[in-house]
């Protein structure tokens, strides 16, 4: 049972999610809530969540028994699987009730050890449960065996009285759960579906990646009554605040600006900053500052926790090396070159068949690799690249991502949001325009960027069809290109629907509109669609190349 | 670059209409110029340049009525010139494989020249 985590006072800036999550089990009760979905980037905080949770539930009241399960740890066998639910399910209810976690705790004693004190504490009833479970083992019963134990906390809220809140931790592995082979029975999942509609039993669920928990919560049985909420990034200050309270508690001091620095790089990701906190206090840092950021975060990504992070992630959603391998090639070879999606090419290019290469787009799409958009995880895959493909020393790799470091800071990030309206393209046009001023862009290569954007944006306000009529916009520069995304809510588009039709016959055919792709196209040096979540980005990038006493020019 | 407000001005030299869009061509300009162009043909107006010089930006949409424009004259048997477009017009016309399809001039006097004093 997760009574540790971090202490309270390092779980900073979840107030809010925290405290409705610690009145479900009432709301839901009356009917004024659902089951809630956790969703959140890798690192982003929701286990922490759970297990402050899930701490706060255990020792602050009688009234809410709490019950976590991690399916990263779960035998996925459905025998195996009904067993360990029921039996961690049953020994944190006594521990709750006794106030004894290490009951919980303790793996080692079987559950008919624990029949004297269930009986004592009048809990009659989860020995016959127990019984039930075993009939159905015994008789064979998977299905029995299964839901049974996924039902046991709701039978728990209705025959003790008391609500059941349970926490399911890394819940898109249950999507693999099997009878005699893996694969075997992917609807197995949905047997929760009578225990998430007991209005005693309120579930919060959670995973990685998003896609695999959408996945599964895309059948109706387990989507009815359940809301979605999101754990986003820790903002600026709240970031800033947990790095330097962690490094304070090593007795390392630290320059406010390097903790807002770090925290920006990482994009207050709070795994990353714990890392982060954890390798400078390897290091001996005596303080932190400035010039410490760039060793710290590079030798995290490449050696320290980080990288073991990313790595166990990679080993267990790729578990052959050969694949891992290409992999880890694909997702390099779209960091270089951004936009080289088609499957010839890619094949080509990677050296793999076309089987292999399609085993491998799956791989990442399933282990929702694909759309991280993480730049710390970016980082990460180049310094594996440079590892395990062009074998390349500790030394060289670690001088590598400095360089890119420092590169990378010199970037600035503008970002702004823009009304569906009339000619509110030309904001953003006017917008781009001054920053391309302040990077010297040379006026024809600055006009031929605006018109892009104008045209992206026009594009997404006539097609969007949303009725939340904003366009979000981001732009990057940095001393090789400038990047433009452009999000827009609604319908989805890719570029491969978009056909380009010769002049002639468009105009023979009486055809005046759909040029605005086709100059989007020619105008910039790349450009992605991509969808991500309920919005469609559009990516616009430029090559520039710098001239610091003059202009700049492609 | 610096995308205004729009406007559209004409004048008529002769038998010859000028038209001066100002500003950014989009879809509520372009349906300006469609109209003041048809405005001069039911006139009896059958040649007529458009004058890009205070033109800022001129996106897809626009470029689909200025086609309209060339074709409704072209059917009333008239004939369209552009003239003063910058190099941003150009390389968008260049880049979408329309110059042939426009006549294009580099001022209004070369424009007014080419279509002969009046002579269709």
């Amino acid at each position: 049972m997760p009574l540790g985590g971090i202490p309270e006072k390092e779980f900073v800036n979840r107030e809010e999610e925290l405290c409705f999550l610690r009145r479900l089990a009432g709301l839901r009760r009356d009917g004024l809530a659902a089951n809630v979905l956790l969703l959140g980037g890798r690192g982003s905080g929701k286990t922490e969540l759970l297990k402050q949770l899930c701490r706060e539930v255990f020792w602050e009241g009688r009234e809410v028994v709490p019950f976590y399960y991690s399916f990263r740890t779960a035998a996925l066998k459905s025998a195996t699987f009904a067993k360990d639910y029921f039996t961690r399910f049953v020994k944190q209810y006594i521990a709750f009730v006794k106030k004894e976690p290490l009951l919980a705790d303790d793996a080692g004693t079987p559950l008919r050890r624990l029949a004297p004190l269930l009986s004592s504490e009048g809990l009659q009833w989860l020995i016959d449960a127990a019984d039930e479970l075993e009939e159905h083992t015994d008789g064979g019963d998977l299905y029995g065996q299964v839901l049974s134990a996924i039902s046991a906390p709701a039978a728990a809220a209705k025959r003790g009285g008391r609500p059941v809140l349970v926490m399911l931790d890394d819940f898109s592995a249950s999507g693999r759960l099997y009878e005699a082979r893996q694969g075997d029975s992917p609807g197995l999942v949905s047997l929760f579906e009578e225990s998430m509609n007991n209005r005693l039993c309120p579930h919060i669920i959670t995973g990685s990646p998003a896609a695999g928990l959408e996945a599964i919560f895309s059948d109706p049985a387990l989507r009815r009554e359940t809301e979605r909420m999101r754990l986003l990034p820790l903002p600026e200050d709240a970031a800033c605040d947990y790095f330097t309270g962690l490094l304070r508690k090593m007795q390392i001091p630290c320059e406010r600006r390097a903790a807002l620095l770090l925290a920006g790089r990482v994009r207050g990701n709070p795994l990353y900053l714990r890392n982060m906190a954890k390798a400078a206090s390897k290091m001996k840092k005596k303080v932190f500052g400035e010039d410490d950021i760039s060793e710290c975060y590079c030798s995290d990504i490449a050696f320290g926790e980080t990288a073991f992070y990313w790595t166990s992630v990679l080993a267990e959603g790729i578990p052959s090396r050969g694949l891992a391998r290409t992999v880890l090639k694909l997702l390099m070879l779209r960091l270089d070159k951004p936009g080289m999606e088609n499957a010839e090419r890619l094949s080509r290019v990677l050296g793999v068949r076309d089987a292999d290469l399609g085993t491998t787009l799956d791989l990442i799409e399933a282990n929702g690799l694909g759309l991280c958009d993480d730049p710390v995880f970016d980082d990460f895959v180049r310094a594996l690249f440079m590892k395990q493909i062009e074998g390349r020393s500790d030394d060289d790799i670690r001088e590598a991502l400095g360089k890119r470091f420092g590169e990378q800071t010199d970037d600035s990030r503008f970002e702004m949001v823009i009304p569906m309206t009339d000619q509110a393209e030309l904001v953003a046009a006017r917008a781009v325009e001054q920053i391309g001023r302040n990077l010297s862009l040379d006026q024809d290569l600055l006009n031929s960027i605006q018109l892009a954007l104008v045209e992206t944006c026009i594009n997404a306000m006539e097609h969007s069809g949303s009725y939340e009529r904003k366009i979000r916009l981001s732009v990057v520069s940095s001393a090789e290109r400038l990047e433009i995304a452009i999000e827009s809510p609604g319908r989805h588009f890719s570029l491969d629907s978009l056909k380009e039709t010769p002049v002639e016959e468009k105009l023979a055919a009486g055809k005046k509109r759909g040029w605005g792709f086709t100059l989007i196209r020619k105008t910039m040096d790349d450009v992605r669609v991509e969808r991500v979540n309920d919005r469609t980005r559009v990516t616009l990038v430029k090559n520039i190349r710098l001239v610091r006493d003059g202009k700049a020019l492609k | 670059m610096s995308p205004s407000s729009f406007q559209v001005t004409s004048r008529l030299i002769d038998d010859v209409a000028i038209i001066y869009p100002r500003g950014y061509l989009n879809n509520l300009s372009g349906e300006n110029i469609v109209s003041e162009c048809a405005r001069h043909a039911q006139a009896g107006v059958r040649k007529i340049i458009v004058n890009f010089r205070d033109t800022d930006l001129i996106n897809s949409i626009g470029i689909s009525f200025l086609l309209t424009v060339m074709e409704d004259l072209r059917d009333a048997g008239g004939t369209l010139c552009f003239s003063g477009m910058k190099k941003a017009h150009l390389d968008t016309f260049e880049m979408l494989g329309l110059t042939k399809y426009f006549l294009l001039f580099t001022d209004e006097d070369a424009a007014l020249r080419a279509l002969g004093g009046g002579q269709v």
